[in-house]
């Protein structure tokens, strides 16, 4: 799916990092017009709690073989799909592990000092720094080119409704976290209220006017002039509407059909797979209308602890994640949970690839990189070495259908790659203390 | 020339007389110019019928008179001409007035040849004919019309829909907000180290803690209650805090402002909301200090706002309340704002822009009725059967049964609920369907079209609109209704005095004197800071707190008594009132919290007339201006108007004059003749307040002149007055029927939205006797304008039909 003659290929034979040649040569982006006129889209996929490395992390660098037990799900996308084993949180100051493992994660720098108090270290607040997802989406809605009605859409699958550390992956900068939406009705209003409204509108009015006439009999003569004029202006808007309608109806292509949803399906626990499959197809649905090119999709929160009963399992995840590897019961458990974590993933991928790049070639994830990504790198450690950095899709010049380790490098860096990636290199992202390096080096192959 | 002085003044006159005029020459003026609202002067007409009895003659010879003399200029009906004097000849002058002014100056281009018994034929004449409000409404009787819900009709009738959830607070419970102190932080019943009423949130805790027994470093503090909102619009909230924090406001969860945690340095957290007047919102405030490794703030914690129109400061103890009050709801949308050119707000616009604030309010609606209301009323009905979906129809139809003021009839049910819930499997969806035809229905946006009701309904119908701006939403009231028990006067009569007392009432209440004082127009007051040093915006913001609670005690105190308004030599003050107007201000012995009731002025106080609030407001600078306090006393306390100054002015520079004072200026600057047709009205009334200076502090001298504050009134009836101060001009407005009718005559107007007239032509004398007969009881006033909406609309609507 690459163009045959990139940027990133040119400035490659020039010698010089995409990074350093935007910063160094202020290079127009117009200058490679059939890259940027390619849309490139990212999604966040958050899951808590760490995996179990043994089934999650393929044994050798290079070409991707046999997938692992939780990573099984994404065999169908195996060509497409990098996994980056290696980068680690290193980010200090105040906060518990699942605190800077969550709100470290796509900032890239430290806490506030705050007063919530975790299960250890000193107590914190909120982020200190913007979030990627949100820097990109800021970057995106400066430029008319990549500009979308909502920029970004932050998804979230039975996230506690208490805002704190634990709850906000996404930041709009310092100090301000943004909530993640996860009832599917809400999301849909969001998305398609307003057409929604007009098309339940446009339903009603005929209804109303026909009954203004009844109601007109109820009053003099002198006082009807009123109502007519009234009534005359509900059938006008009923007109307009119709044909404001009729005429989306027409132009409506299958990026713009407003989905379909379940109705009165309630937003708990036992029902997260139901959810989840509707949040997906919002979230799909979305792209494919070009509403944003960023999202982030927060399974629960850091420490989550979600019940999956569907899958025979009575206990919440993080009190799993505690026990030690030598309990095999909870072990065999985690990995389960850990896979439908990953089966969320590859639905999310199965639709993206099912559903063609609206006025372009391919399918919407050869546009589109998915990070799968998590607070911890194993639940009972507690360690933010090796985060799951899982990425499935295209369009940002990666080169997929392997495995990558790295030597204990800081995430920061990761963050850089993948903004630079995306079109809008920085010269550090987060705290500049861990991004002395430089973006990662041989993600492009 | 680009005169201040007279846009100002017209800032104090109805929107639609403030145009330049053409005119030809400024002694055509017919001095006062009507009060009543244009639509009876507009066609006036001489009536066909001649004028019986014994001065049949003379008004025979002035219409003769005028049909050669008038016409060409001012129309065969008083209407007036264009490019002549188009202004129609309307007002409140009596006949003599009317005749000296003819032999003064008409016709223009020989006064001489109509002097007087001419003159006064010719007056008797025009009087009769069409000038007198007596003439207007002979001629054009008003009728009730016709009116769509206003913007605040819109937001009460919602506020009362949402209120089928839990009912609505009669707000009578002991002030400021329940608190529960715990130690540790959070809820825990074996913690509480505190419980009291806090009267005001303003805390400074330090790193003491806020008790004994509860560490400085670890508590958490439940403040509960509600807050009690005076006036409909936009309210901000400011809470600061060095603590975590988290404010609900209007229902269990409904948080407004989510400071959850603490984070960093940030202190200061805003929100501002569109805010229901006359409703009560429950509110809770709770307070995290919780314990740390390492270092702590301190903790404080402050709860502000800014109403509408004021500067930010802690809310009051009188607007927190501490007892548990119903989930209140108020709608955020916003509302295209209603003609007011009738002196009162008119639902009678019709156009694209209020259609389309009908959707949005119906939406708005929908979700909350969906996320809050609905799941309540399923957890409450979880036994009832369900079949066919019965649940949500009849939770759809108690709210549409409200909405549209009666019960509903078979047909009407199955087009606005049965049909809408079948098309939509998704309840929320349905809900939205169900409100958003119901709420753009005629039969919710038009509350008078009900005659298909029962009489006691549409009794029930016009006392809410009436008093609360609403439909009949708390449960009495509709068994009331239904029950047939709202039928006869009596009836009618003891539910209003039920509903009186009513918060909704008391907010549409202090609307109505806020207009009656003209306090809804008037602009930011600042003084001259050398001049006035100390007058600054949190001085005036008390004396909007001082004035605003001096009216509400004198409304709602058992008397109730119209007089104290003008004559009460007490007021409520503050210690920073206190400090800037010197001992009069001084609080009663025992008196406590940020309002009090003040010692007594018998000299120089005189309820509203003399508030600092009002004389500052009604002043420049540097300077008084009598003619703002005179214009405001002709046209709001004794109801008459005055047409618009003849050209815009500046008043003359204090600077210019050193050796003139205040009245000696205005004297000089008003003497042309043309002025004082007017001027000598206005002058004289705003003269008797020289004693009270720009920021409303009394003195007895100005430039080391004594001051003279002696002035007269010739009123309605033609008597004269004259009176030598302040103190003599407050003793005749308390028994001048001109000040009783302008009193009763708006009151009527805000509370009915309609002409007084429309009720009966002498119904406005009737009413002002019955004021004076009650001992000038406000509260017995609105009783009865309740009772007159109740009764006589239903007169006109059954013969309409």
């Amino acid at each position: 799916m690459k163009s045959l003659y990139s940027r990133r290929d040119f400035l490659a034979k020039l010698g010089i990092s995409a990074a350093a040649a935007n910063l160094v040569l202020n290079l127009p982006s117009l200058g490679w017009a059939s890259e940027s006129l390619r849309k490139k889209r990212m999604i966040f996929v958050f899951s808590p709690n760490g995996v179990i490395p043994d089934h999650f992390w393929p044994d050798e660098a290079g070409a991707l073989g046999d997938l692992k037990r939780i990573l099984k799900p994404l065999d169908p996308f195996k060509s497409q799909t990098l996994t980056l084993h290696g980068v680690c949180n290193k980010i200090k100051g105040d906060g518990d592990g699942h605190m800077r493992g969550i709100g470290c994660l796509l900032t890239g720098i430290e806490l506030f000092p705050g007063d919530v108090q975790g299960g250890s270290d000193t107590p914190a607040g909120w982020s200190q720094g913007i979030s990627l997802d949100q820097y990109l989406k800021n970057k995106f809605q400066e430029n008319p080119e990549t500009q979308t009605r909502f920029g970004s859409l932050e998804f979230g699958l039975m996230v506690p409704d208490r805002a704190d550390t634990w709850t906000r992956l996404s930041y709009a900068g310092p100090n301000q976290p943004v909530a993640p939406i996860d009832d599917p009705y809400q999301m849909f209003d969001r998305l398609y209220g307003q057409t929604k409204n007009r098309e339940l509108l446009a339903s009603v009015l005929d209804d109303l006017s026909e009954d203004f006439r009844k109601v007109e009999k109820m009053i003099s003569a002198e006082d009807r002039r009123m109502l007519e004029e009234h009534v005359s202006m509900v059938r006008q808007v009923e007109k307009e509407l119709k044909s404001e309608l009729k005429r989306s109806k027409e132009k409506a292509d299958i990026g713009h059909a407003v989905p379909n949803l379940p109705a009165n399906v309630e937003d708990k626990n036992d029902n997260m797979p139901e959810v989840s499959r509707m949040q997906i197809e919002l979230l799909v649905n979305s792209f494919a209308a070009d509403f944003a090119r960023i999202a982030t999709y927060q399974i629960t929160n850091s420490v989550g602890g979600a019940k999956m009963k569907w899958l025979d399992i009575d206990e919440g995840h993080h009190e799993l994640s505690h026990e030690p590897d030598t309990n095999e019961g909870a072990y065999e458990k985690l990995i389960k949970i850990n896979t439908w974590y990953c089966e969320q993933v590859a639905l999310l991928a199965k639709r993206l690839s099912e559903t063609p790049e609206p006025g372009g070639e391919g399918s919407l994830l050869d546009n589109t990189t998915i990070v799968w990504t998590n607070e911890l790198g194993k639940g009972n450690s507690h360690t933010r070495d090796d985060i799951p950095f899982v990425l499935v899709g295209g369009g940002i010049g990666f080169q997929t259908g392997r495995a990558m380790k790295f030597d204990n490098v800081s995430h920061n860096r990761l963050l850089m790659s993948l903004a630079e990636a995306m079109g809008h290199p920085q010269a550090s992202f987060g705290n500049p203390d861990y991004c002395g390096d430089g973006a990662l080096t041989g993600l492009s192959g | 020339m680009y005169a201040p002085c007279c846009l100002t003044l017209k800032a104090l006159m109805k929107p639609e007389l403030c145009s330049p005029r053409r005119k030809r020459s400024p002694a055509i003026c017919w001095g006062i110019a009507s009060a009543l609202s244009l639509v009876l002067i507009t066609k006036a007409s001489f009536a066909q019928d001649a004028p019986r009895s014994a001065e049949d003659e003379m008004l025979r010879r002035g219409a003769e008179i005028y049909k050669v003399s008038c016409v060409s200029c001012h129309g065969d009906k008083g209407q007036g001409v264009e490019g002549a004097y188009p202004d129609p000849l309307v007002g409140d002058s009596t006949t003599g007035e009317l005749a000296s002014l003819i032999t003064d100056t008409m016709p223009e281009e020989d006064p001489e040849s109509c002097v007087g018994e001419d003159a006064e034929a010719v007056a008797a004449y025009v009087h009769y004919a069409f000038y007198s409000e007596a003439a207007q409404i002979r001629n054009r009787p008003p009728r009730i019309t016709l009116a769509r819900l206003t913007a605040e009709q819109l937001r009460q009738s919602i506020s009362d829909l949402y209120a089928r959830l839990d009912g609505v607070s009669n707000g009578d419970q002991e002030h400021g907000l329940s608190a529960i102190y715990f130690k540790g932080d959070g809820w825990n019943d074996e913690k509480k180290a505190i419980e009291r009423k806090d009267p005001v949130i303003d805390f400074d805790f330090g790193m003491d803690g806020p008790g004994e027994g509860i560490e400085g470093n670890d508590f958490y503090i439940h403040w509960s209650g509600a807050i009690l909102v005076p006036q409909s619009g936009r309210y901000e909230f400011v809470v600061r805090s060095s603590s975590a924090f988290k404010l609900e406001f209007g229902n269990d969860g409904r948080v407004l402002i989510d400071n959850g945690i603490q984070s960093g340095d940030q202190t200061e957290f805003r929100k501002a909301i569109h805010l229901t007047g006359g409703r009560i919102y429950p509110v809770k405030l709770e307070m995290f200090q919780r314990k740390r490794k390492n270092d702590q703030p301190p903790a404080s914690i402050h709860l502000a706002w800014v109403p509408p129109g004021g500067t930010e400061h802690t809310v009051p103890s009188d607007n927190l309340l501490s007892d548990w009050n119903p989930a209140a709801f108020s709608l955020q949308t916003k509302l295209p704002a209603d003609d007011r050119s009738y002196g009162y707000e008119r639902g009678t616009a019709i156009n694209r822009d209020w259609d389309e604030s009908t959707t949005a309010a119906a939406l708005e609606f929908a979700e909350i009725a969906t996320s809050e209301m609905w799941p309540r009323y399923r957890r409450q009905h979880k036994d009832d059967s369900d079949e066919n979906r019965a649940r949500l129809k009849a939770f759809l139809s108690d709210i549409i049964q409200v909405a549209f003021r009666g019960e509903l009839d078979e047909s009407t049910r199955k087009v606005y609920i049965d049909e809408q819930v079948n098309a939509s499997p998704d309840d929320g969806e349905a809900i939205k369907r169900v409100l958003l035809i119901s709420l753009k229905s005629p039969r919710f946006l038009y509350p008078q079209l009900d005659s298909d009701r029962s009489a006691s309904m549409r009794s029930a119908n016009r006392l809410a609109l009436t008093l609360f701006d609403s439909l009949p939403s708390d449960q009495w009231l509709i068994d009331r209704a239904r029950g047939g028990h709202l039928s006869s006067e009596d009836e009618i009569r003891q539910a209003a005095t039920q509903m009186v007392t009513d918060p909704r009432v008391r907010s549409k209440t202090m609307g109505m004197l806020h207009e009656w004082l003209n306090l809804s127009h008037m602009a930011d007051i600042t003084k001259d800071a050398e001049t006035f040093p100390g007058f600054e915006p949190a001085l005036v913001n008390d004396l909007r707190l001082s004035l605003n609670k001096f009216l509400n005690e004198v409304v709602w105190s058992e008397p109730s008594d119209f007089r104290q308004l003008l004559q009460a030599k007490w007021t409520i003050t503050s210690d920073r009132l206190a400090e800037f107007y010197g001992d009069t201000w001084k609080p009663l012995d025992g008196e406590h919290g940020q309002l009090k009731r003040s010692v007594d002025d018998a000299a120089h106080r005189h309820g509203v007339l003399t508030h600092p609030l009002l004389m500052s407001g009604f002043s420049y600078h540097q300077t008084t201006s009598p003619i703002h306090r005179g214009v405001f006393l002709i046209r709001n306390i004794l109801g008459r108007t005055l047409r618009p100054p003849n050209a815009a002015f500046s008043p003359l520079s204090p600077d210019l004059h050193p050796d003139l004072t205040t009245r000696e200026r205005v004297s000089l600057q008003t003497s042309p003749e043309s002025c004082q047709v007017c001027h000598a009205k206005i002058n004289g009334l705003g003269f008797a307040f020289e004693n009270f200076d720009a920021v409303g502090r009394y003195r007895d001298t100005e430039r080391n002149k004594p001051i003279d504050a002696a002035g007269s009134y010739l009123s309605r009836l033609g008597e004269e007055i004259s009176f030598q101060n302040a103190s003599e001009l407050a003793d005749y407005l308390v028994s001048s029927d001109d000040c009783h009718r302008a009193f009763v005559d708006r009151a009527f107007k805000h509370f009915v939205k309609q002409p007084i007239a429309a009720y009966g032509a002498d119904r406005l004398d009737q009413l002002t006797q019955k004021f004076k007969d009650s001992g000038y009881n406000i509260r017995n006033l609105l009783v009865e304008i309740a009772v007159i909406a109740a009764t006589q609309d239903q007169a006109q609507s059954r013969q309409d039909t």
